[in-house]
């Protein structure tokens, strides 16, 4: 009986296997650092959609945020024959695993396209058939603060509460130790702060001066709205108006975290869609941060484009996979001087 | 056998004459820690006792409690639950899905009206305690440890997670846009203290605690679950159907991850593949705080309770003092080892 179970389990678990495969063994490779993240997640449909369109044929795979498990897909791939990597490297800290990458691919030939988790120039620049599509991620972190800035010139008033002439304010890091959420936690508040004081105002506030840090960061590194939200909750209940010391500005590192904040202010009372509303910024510009700022609950956010990314990405697989230029058809504006970089710009979004 | 009881008994009760107030001190060490950290904080930061601070604790507790309370229940089995963030996360993502607000733009299945709350708890509760009667089936008739189990389901579960987030027009993207029945149900408010309203889901959790009292100590299933607990051998001789129990703990268990998850869905209000991740860790912990023992059979409702306030006093508490999160893990790991330390001294006393 058992022997039974056993051999029709393993007959299913093979058919299972030869059904994955697909038997496409050739064409594009793509290793995505989590499907966890949503605008990652967000990258990988659209990518699909553009794949799909060019008739090239592909295969995707989750690192879980893991390189050791990247850097073995990776090896996988290419015994499998993959003609194409399209890598959203874990480990963005040293250049590693990005260079065990180009290592392999270099041996067997093959083009490797690094997305959205920035590898550095040295590695883009190791190996002729490699380049890396991503932002410019100290671009968000001033796009915010510029955004944050000229929002307080044109609304100080209103944004100052208790009348005191200073803007307190809140902020939510994604992560420790990624350089993107540094960027933004830092140039967010600095590059605001150079508007207000090149006009007369002073300098942004953090709510807790007991705070040395000036920022509250998720410590699962997740950028999640849970953490925003227990930070805010937790936040208000000595910051608010009984008090007269309401927290009067909400920067945040990824919309995510906007959306978990924006909970907390409105179970008491605030960004409910009604005049009474904190400034709330963020970054990503994801489906449900545009629904809340058309909704009046809030401020603005930075739009990293999914599509155009997904776009330029399909684009260089194809002309990999063509044996053209990797750059064929890519504007030429995006690209960095001296290393094969192309960036997809940012760009404010306040509704429209 | 009678002899030596005797005499472990007299030598502890000549240990306890001698050294009573040592003895006292350490064995409450960790109720003179939190008063006294409560003290100190409450001196650099005078809001942190305020009604609105208290209210917020009680609250962010109330939001884990039914989890840790599941939880209490495998681990008092001598086993432990890993699923139990990733339910709590599908179980978030699916509420939300059916719940979001008929018009909302990015809406998952824009063709689907908004559903009855009460219909989405009941699939809450269905997901949940499918995943755990799973769970338990695989741990009481294959005779797997509950690690392995929950491991399997926890990837499982993470999987359908993934996937499911993919489906209708949502590409992977956070869940949010709830409708008004669905969060004014759980984060709207019947009753306020001062100007601090009490949000719904503190009373939900305070019904659910009384009902899993109830379970625990007046049942004769609860009887059993710590027989069980204790020596399933014996439990076996003595007439329990342990594999049932088995599978009644760890089925109850995910029904509770069901109610978290569809509280977590409108508290947070955005909901994705993170939902949930690293839950069941934070409630291990509080249970093992709480003094529920991994040696089995030994818990109580109190523990799991202040087990479950006490982590959070630390997360609010170290939050007011502007503590570096570098240093919140150290000391919460401390916190934990010292706790579980001091229980597994107790109980070795005992013994």
């Amino acid at each position: 009986m058992k022997k039974i179970i056993t051999g029709i389990l393993s007959i299913m678990l093979l058919l299972n296997l030869a059904g994955c495969g697909n038997g496409k063994s050739g064409g594009a490779h793509v290793f995505y650092y989590t499907y966890s993240d949503t605008y990652i997640s967000n990258v990988r449909a659209k990518l699909g959609d553009s794949f799909n369109k060019m008739d090239i044929s592909y295969h995707d795979y989750d690192s879980n945020g893991n390189q050791t498990t990247q850097t073995e897909q990776v090896q996988t791939a290419i015994t499998k024959g993959a003609k194409a990597l399209v890598v959203n490297v874990v480990n963005t800290g040293s250049d590693d695993a990005a260079s065990g990458i180009i290592t392999q691919a270099t041996k067997a030939d093959i083009p490797v396209i690094f997305f959205n988790r920035e590898v550095s120039d040295k590695v883009v620049n190791s190996y002729k058939n490699c380049v890396f599509v991503g932002t410019d991620a100290k671009e968000a972190g001033h796009m915010q603060g510029e955004m944050i800035g000229e929002y307080l010139l044109n609304n100080y008033d209103k944004t100052d509460l208790n009348g005191d002439g200073k803007i307190s304010y809140i902020l939510f890091k994604g992560e420790e130790g990624n350089n993107e959420a540094i960027y933004r936690t830092q140039f967010a508040v600095e590059d605001a702060n150079n508007i207000l004081v090149n006009a007369g105002k002073p300098e942004l506030e953090f709510y807790d001066i007991s705070n040395p840090n000036k920022y509250l960061v998720d410590k699962n590194g997740q950028w999640s709205a849970a953490a925003a939200n227990e930070y805010m909750s937790t936040a208000l209940t000595s910051f608010n108006d009984a008090n007269n010391n309401m927290i009067e500005l909400v920067i945040c590192n990824n919309d995510g975290m906007a959306e978990g904040a924006i909970t907390a202010l409105s179970s008491v009372g605030y960004n409910t869609g009604s005049k009474k509303m904190i400034p709330v910024f963020g970054v990503d510009a994801t489906d449900a941060a545009v629904e809340l700022i058309k909704n009046n609950r809030m401020t603005g956010t930075i739009k990293q484009d999914a599509n155009l990314m997904a776009e330029t990405i399909a684009v260089i697989t194809s002309n990999a996979l063509n044996g053209k230029d990797l750059l064929d058809n890519i504007d030429k504006t995006y690209i960095d001087k001296g290393v094969a970089k192309v960036r997809i710009p940012y760009s404010k979004y306040l509704g429209q | 056998m009678d002899n030596n009881q005797n005499v472990s008994n007299a030598n502890k009760r000549f240990k306890v004459n001698k050294n009573t107030i040592i003895e006292f001190l350490i064995d409450n060490s960790l109720y003179i820690f939190i008063i006294a950290a409560i003290i100190a904080i409450q001196i650099i930061s005078p809001m942190f006792l305020s009604i609105p601070s208290i209210i917020n604790i009680i609250s962010l507790s109330a939001a884990n409690l039914p989890l840790a309370l599941g939880i209490a229940g495998c681990i008092i089995l001598t086993g432990t639950d890993l699923s139990a963030g990733r339910i709590v996360g599908v179980v978030a993502c699916v509420s939300a899905s059916l719940l979001q607000s008929t018009g909302y733009a990015n809406k998952m299945f824009p063709d689907l009206n908004t559903m009855s709350v009460y219909t989405v708890f009941i699939i809450a509760l269905a997901i949940g305690g499918i995943v755990g009667l799973i769970n338990g089936f695989c741990t009481a008739k294959f005779h797997l440890h509950p690690f392995i189990v929950t491991l399997s389901t926890q990837l499982i579960v993470y999987g359908f997670l993934l996937m499911y987030l993919m489906i209708g027009n949502n590409n992977g993207q956070s869940i949010s846009g709830l409708d008004s029945s669905f969060t004014n149900l759980i984060t709207g408010s019947i009753l306020s203290i001062g100007e601090t309203a009490i949000p719904n889901f503190v009373w939900f959790s305070i019904i659910i605690t009384a009902l899993m009292w109830f379970i625990w100590n007046k049942t004769k299933f609860g009887k059993n679950m710590f027989a069980v607990g204790s020596n399933p051998d014996a439990a076996n001789v003595s007439g329990v159907n342990v594999t049932r129990t088995i599978i009644y703990v760890f089925t109850l268990a995910g029904i509770l991850y069901g109610v978290t998850g569809f509280i977590e869905a409108a508290r947070i209000g955005s909901n994705s593949a993170a939902t949930g991740l690293n839950y069941e860790l934070d409630a291990i912990a509080a249970c093992v705080i709480g003094g529920v023992s991994f040696v089995g059979g030994i818990g109580k409702i109190r523990g799991v309770i202040i087990g479950v306030v006490l982590l959070r006093i630390i997360f609010v508490g170290l939050t007011f003092l502007g503590i570096d999160a570098n240093m919140q893990y150290v000391i919460k790991g401390l916190i934990i080892l010292i706790a579980c330390a001091i229980d597994m001294r107790k109980y070795l006393v005992k013994k």
